[in-house]
């Protein structure tokens, strides 16, 4: 039986670097998707991706396992992307309601010429920041309603709405 | 939360991007580094929480060095109030009876009490302050002490009791108890003692008023 997250932490936390090891094979790839997915600047993606797990090595100490760890995981990689968009003066929340312009799209993505799924990709790189974070922590962390809201601290209201949004937009891009 | 198949497998159907191997290693280096640089302490000293311990810890060690000062400083006061009367006594010639045993207790309370007192009265004004009760360990102190030589300190409590009376009397009774005990002086014969307590107690309640028959009493006639 496969250890829990939360006790390759504790694991870690007492000096088991091999747990660590485990724990980041289980999340590196979700976490990194998750980042790169919400800022679609690989340079800058990369720069957090490995700030969160920092973050995550330097708290070992006082990691208490009141939550599951990957609502942990992803607070820290939240709270990372909203300094982000601080620094570049752009906020979560007042951008939630407003849609972004959809960026030219990656040509590269063009060549592989799965228009439907360029669609659907564009339309995921077109969602609000925060009705994107919502729906990429649904899909690639697995946090239920009320994870997300822990995650990014707010509400399950305001969560629950933003992954609807988010859902009910992206099935227009993949009904097309 | 209804969870849409399709949006989900179209999601799934995007390039599953993967950190590059470079970034694993520098985050497994990062891990190993921090696991081999220290054993994680119970609780985890970091950011403002650095200096609390050694404050803390300076915090305990001056307070137990002050309480230790001043124990040893209040102490060797209280073992000479105890024991000077046993010596003056000692020196003095035999009285007549002795006491029972339980007179020891009280017999080194007077300079205590009286310098008690004293402060006391200091801080709340010329209002006679009662002396407060001998601390138990003191008291154990001095039971022990009496223990040694019951009868001659029996002795020495009567007669330091009749000595210190007067100067007493204005601290630890009422203006009216000290009047009576000048009135007893007076009555005794032992005139030169009542002036002199009479004088204090005029000094220490100049406005109080006498009557002419405890006036009577407590005047040479």
């Amino acid at each position: 039986m496969e250890a829990l997250d939360e006790q390759l932490m504790l694991a870690y936390r007492d000096g088991d670097a091999g747990a660590f090891e485990t724990l980041y094979a289980r999340h590196r790839g979700a976490l990194y998707r998750f980042v790169l997915r919400s800022l679609k600047d690989r340079s800058i993606a990369e720069e957090l991706f490995q700030e969160a797990w920092i973050r995550v090595i330097e708290a070992r100490d006082r990691y208490a396992p009141s939550a599951r760890f990957s609502t942990w995981l992803y607070t820290i990689a939240h709270n990372l992307l909203v300094d982000h968009w601080r620094k570049k003066g752009l906020s979560l929340v007042s951008l939630e309601t407003d849609d972004v312009p959809v960026e030219s799209a990656n040509p590269v993505r063009q060549l592989e010429g799965r228009e439907s799924l360029a669609r659907f990709l564009r339309a995921l790189e077109a969602l609000p920041p925060a009705q994107r974070e919502a729906f990429l922590l649904h899909e690639e962390a697995g946090l239920s309603v009320a994870e997300i809201a822990a995650a990014t601290g707010s509400n399950e209201e305001a969560a629950k709405s933003r992954l609807r949004y988010a859902m009910a937009k992206l099935k227009t891009a993949v009904d097309e | 939360m209804s969870d849409d198949p399709k949006i989900s497998g179209r999601y799934r159907e995007l390039p599953r991007e993967e950190p590059p191997r470079a970034l694993d290693d520098a985050i497994f280096a990062a891990s190993r580094r921090a696991v081999q640089a220290r054993p994680a302490p119970l609780v985890a000293p970091s950011g403002r929480r650095r200096w609390y311990v050694p404050v803390a810890a300076a915090a305990v060690i001056t307070l137990a060095v002050a309480v230790t000062l001043q124990i040893q400083h209040d102490r060797p006061s209280e073992e000479i109030d105890a024991v000077a009367p046993a010596m003056k006594v000692q020196e003095a010639p035999a009285p007549k009876a002795a006491e029972p045993a339980r007179a020891e207790t009280r017999a080194p309370q007077p300079f205590a009490a009286e310098r008690r007192a004293d402060s006391a009265r200091a801080l709340s004004g010329p209002a006679a302050v009662p002396a407060p009760a001998s601390p138990p360990a003191a008291q154990a102190e001095r039971n022990e002490v009496g223990a040694a030589s019951a009868g001659t300190r029996a002795q020495r409590d009567e007669r330091f009791r009749a000595q210190s009376q007067v100067a007493r009397a204005p601290v630890e009774q009422s203006p009216e108890v000290a009047l009576e005990r000048i009135a007893e002086l007076r009555k005794q014969g032992r005139h030169e003692e009542a002036d002199k307590a009479l004088a204090e107690f005029r000094k220490r309640y100049p406005d109080y008023r006498l009557t002419d028959e405890m006036r009577a009493k407590v005047e040479k006639k």
